[in-house]
């Protein structure tokens, strides 16, 4: 009956002095770690120089991308004027003035009236041949002269029946006064 | 102890001067500073809006724009080589060289206009050969160029373009239309590059629209190259032709003769820049008994047969009428009335009509208002009002005398005729646009309304066919060959504008439509004051034919195959 209690008291006091005994502190040694320092100062370092050097970097190839895109700009613009050139030229090629004079050279006219010819041969219309007549007066004339500047012809009447003492030879003066 | 109050006082003096900059800038006009500090190689360049091109039926330009360049200097750096830039700007851009001269060594300027309106290749040649040169101080900006790609033609319609505003024609009324609106760009520059970063905005141009007009360019091409034949045969002072779509009353041709080069208005004289056709109002003549004709037929007062005792003179009120060919009595239908153009048989059959009468039809037909086509300055032509019309006035309008019409309006009533008895607008515009005083214009606002009856249509198409018959009429020369045609000659005493009295000169013309029984264009030929003997058959005839023709075979308009109208032209 009372080992039961002995037993209880006896752990108690164990208890008690592993609590006292961890309870008794002590005062140990400061352990001062030294963090290095080195690869602290070389990161900053380096993402600040990477910084600095990437900021140029993409500064350069910004500068670097507008010069190239001035110079397309540019060629851009160049070759947009020669396009326009160009075009330029063809509008004159194919206007219908230049048309007409290099067509009229070559003999060609328009015709005064169309005529049709059906699929089975039939004709619609007065074909009519094209004569160098339907020709186009393409330019100007020039203005008169004025009367001053231009003088009527002079006109000589020469009687019909030449005189009796010249026969053959007059008979061709005549002629000739009369084609001029 | 000493040494660091003297420290603190050297501090704080440089602060306070430190201080006293920054109320400077920042307090009295910090405005003005950030300006300054902006421009400091910002450059603002304005970016020019393309001028909408004015298109032909088929989408053919008949202006365009093209990139051209402004060349300019700065006179403080060209001052002192002004001697040779100005020699080199003078070969290559065809400037003057006294005035480039003294723009180049202009005092107390930053920026002289060399040369405007170059084109753009041109005028960076010109600035690569300055820079090769080792000359400074010659630049080029965005100047566009107009340029009209087949020179004369439609000239009179398109008008022109000076340095920076539209002059005349299409390009001064639709203005608006065409210009488009300048954008304009900032940016930081550096040695002619943008700086990435720096200062960038941009507003972009808005270009014009294009004009699509109803003019077919070879067609209108043909008709100036035949006017200007026929003037220059006939040494007439002017002449105008008209082309016109029956069915749609669009306006295919609308030929001016003198005209002028769009691309070098200055060098021609100030009076062929305008379009004489629509400006220009002119007693139309025998055309004229046309539409007194057609309007007797629909009122059911005559027929095409109706018989006509025509004496050799006529005495009215205050004086005798004549006919132009000489005769004794003789017996004319009324188709004969037309086929020879007979005066006094025409006042004969409009006894019919009181004056008012008269004035309503052809007001109908559209004499006396504008056809409001989008011309500048068009006049409406003169037609005295029915109640004031005295009957002898009404005696010379009947045969187109003491009246006045623009060559449009006329060839539109015509057009009536051949569009069986509907008056349809004439157009020029494509589409619709606003002219600058705010008339919307274009096919879009085109109206019809028919002034005679289909019937009174058709019998007016029969009698002048006979116009064009070989035997009974006055204008065999109008012929085209194998269609039949349709037409009416007209001889016209023409008013001196000063006196208001007829100078002795003439105007002749001939309007007409084929194919007679399904017509498909209207042609109107006028021919002011020529110095060659002729009337409207032998001068207005062949130049009428002729553009018939083309049209009709570039159109490809066979001929209907029917046989012309043999109306009895006397009993």
């Amino acid at each position: 009956m009372s080992s039961p209690a002995v037993q209880l008291r006896s752990r108690v006091a164990s208890i008690g002095e592993a609590a006292v005994e961890r309870a008794r502190l002590t005062v140990v040694p400061r352990a001062r770690v030294r963090a290095p320092r080195i690869p602290f100062v070389t990161l900053v370092s380096v993402v600040l120089l990477g910084g600095v050097i990437g900021l140029l970097m993409f500064n350069t190839s910004m500068q670097q991308a507008s010069f190239y895109a001035g110079d397309l700009e540019e060629r851009a613009t160049t070759m947009a004027a020669r396009e326009q050139t160009l075009r330029r030229e063809l509008d004159a090629l194919r206007s219908p003035q230049r048309i007409a004079e290099q067509a009229q050279r070559m003999g060609m006219v328009v015709p005064a009236a169309p005529a049709f010819l059906g699929l089975d041969g039939t004709v619609t219309g007065t074909p009519t041949p094209a004569v160098p007549d339907d020709a186009l007066q393409l330019t100007r004339r020039p203005d008169a002269k004025p009367a001053h500047l231009n003088p009527p012809a002079t006109i000589v009447e020469v009687p019909a029946t030449p005189p009796a003492t010249a026969q053959a030879a007059p008979a061709a003066g005549v002629a000739k006064a009369k084609r001029r | 102890m000493l040494r660091l109050r003297l420290g603190f006082v050297v501090i704080a003096m440089v602060l306070s001067v430190f201080g006293a900059r920054l109320v400077q800038l920042q307090g009295i006009d910090p405005k003005a500073y950030a300006k300054m500090a902006a421009a400091e190689g910002v450059v603002e360049v304005v970016l020019p809006a393309e001028r909408g091109d004015i298109l032909d039926r088929n989408g053919v330009p008949l202006a365009d724009s093209v990139a051209g360049k402004m060349v300019v200097a700065d006179p403080k750096m060209t001052h002192d080589d002004a001697n040779d830039l100005a020699r080199l700007l003078a070969t290559e851009l065809g400037v003057d060289y006294f005035s480039t001269l003294e723009k180049l060594r202009e005092d107390d300027s930053r920026f002289e206009y060399v040369a405007r309106r170059v084109p753009s290749t041109q005028a960076t040649d010109v600035v690569a050969q300055v820079d090769a040169l080792g000359f400074k101080g010659i630049t080029t900006r965005e100047d566009p160029v107009r340029d009209y790609p087949a020179d004369e033609v439609a000239a009179n319609v398109l008008g022109f373009m000076g340095t920076d505003e539209a002059l005349g024609g299409f390009e001064r009324t639709f203005d608006a239309h065409l210009a488009g609106t300048d954008g304009h760009a900032r940016y930081t520059e550096g040695r002619g590059y943008r700086v990435p970063l720096g200062e960038n905005s941009t507003i972009g141009a808005v270009d014009g629209s294009p004009l699509r007009t109803t003019i077919d360019r070879d067609l209108q091409w043909f008709s100036e190259k035949v006017l200007q034949e026929t003037l220059d045969s006939y040494r007439a002072g002017s002449g105008a032709v008209v082309v016109l779509d029956t069915r749609t009353g669009e306006t295919l041709a609308l030929a001016d003769g003198p005209t002028f080069d769009p691309n070098h208005p200055l060098d021609f004289p100030k009076d062929d820049l305008g379009s004489r056709a629509l400006n220009e109002p002119y007693e139309p003549g025998s055309v004229q008994k046309v539409l007194t004709v057609a309007s007797l037929i629909d009122a059911g007062k005559v027929t095409a047969r109706t018989k006509i005792k025509v004496p050799p003179s006529l005495d009215r009120q205050d004086r005798s009428i004549g006919d132009w060919f000489p005769h004794g009595d003789i017996k004319l239908t009324l188709a004969g009335v037309i086929a020879k153009s007979s005066n006094i048989g025409t006042v004969l059959a409009a006894d019919a009509f009181t004056p008012p009468q008269l004035t309503d039809y052809l007001e109908q037909f559209g004499l006396g208002a504008r056809t409001d086509v989008g011309v500048r300055g068009e006049t409406r032509g003169i037609l005295t009002s029915g109640g004031a019309m005295t009957s002898q006035t009404k005696d010379r309008v009947a045969f187109g005398q003491s009246l006045s019409v623009n060559t449009l309006q006329m060839a539109a009533a015509v057009n009536t005729i051949a569009n069986g008895g509907v008056r349809i607008d004439p157009s020029l515009v494509r589409g619709r646009a606003v002219t600058d005083d705010g008339t919307e214009v274009g096919t879009d606002t085109a109206t019809e309304r028919r002034v005679v009856s289909e019937k009174a249509a058709h019998q007016t198409m029969l009698m002048m066919e006979r116009v064009v018959d070989d035997e009974v009429g006055v204008a065999p020369a109008a012929q085209v060959p194998g269609y039949r045609v349709a037409g009416k000659t007209g001889t016209a005493q023409r008013v001196d504008p000063e006196c208001g009295c007829y100078d002795g000169s003439n105007s002749v013309s001939f309007a007409g439509f084929a194919p007679a029984d399904d017509p498909r264009f209207t042609v109107y030929v006028v021919v002011h004051d020529p110095k060659v003997d002729g009337g409207g058959g032998s001068i207005g005839g062949p130049a009428f034919s002729r553009i018939m023709g083309y049209a009709l075979g570039r159109y490809r308009v066979p001929p209907t195959g029917t046989r012309p109208s043999r109306l009895p032209v006397e009993w």
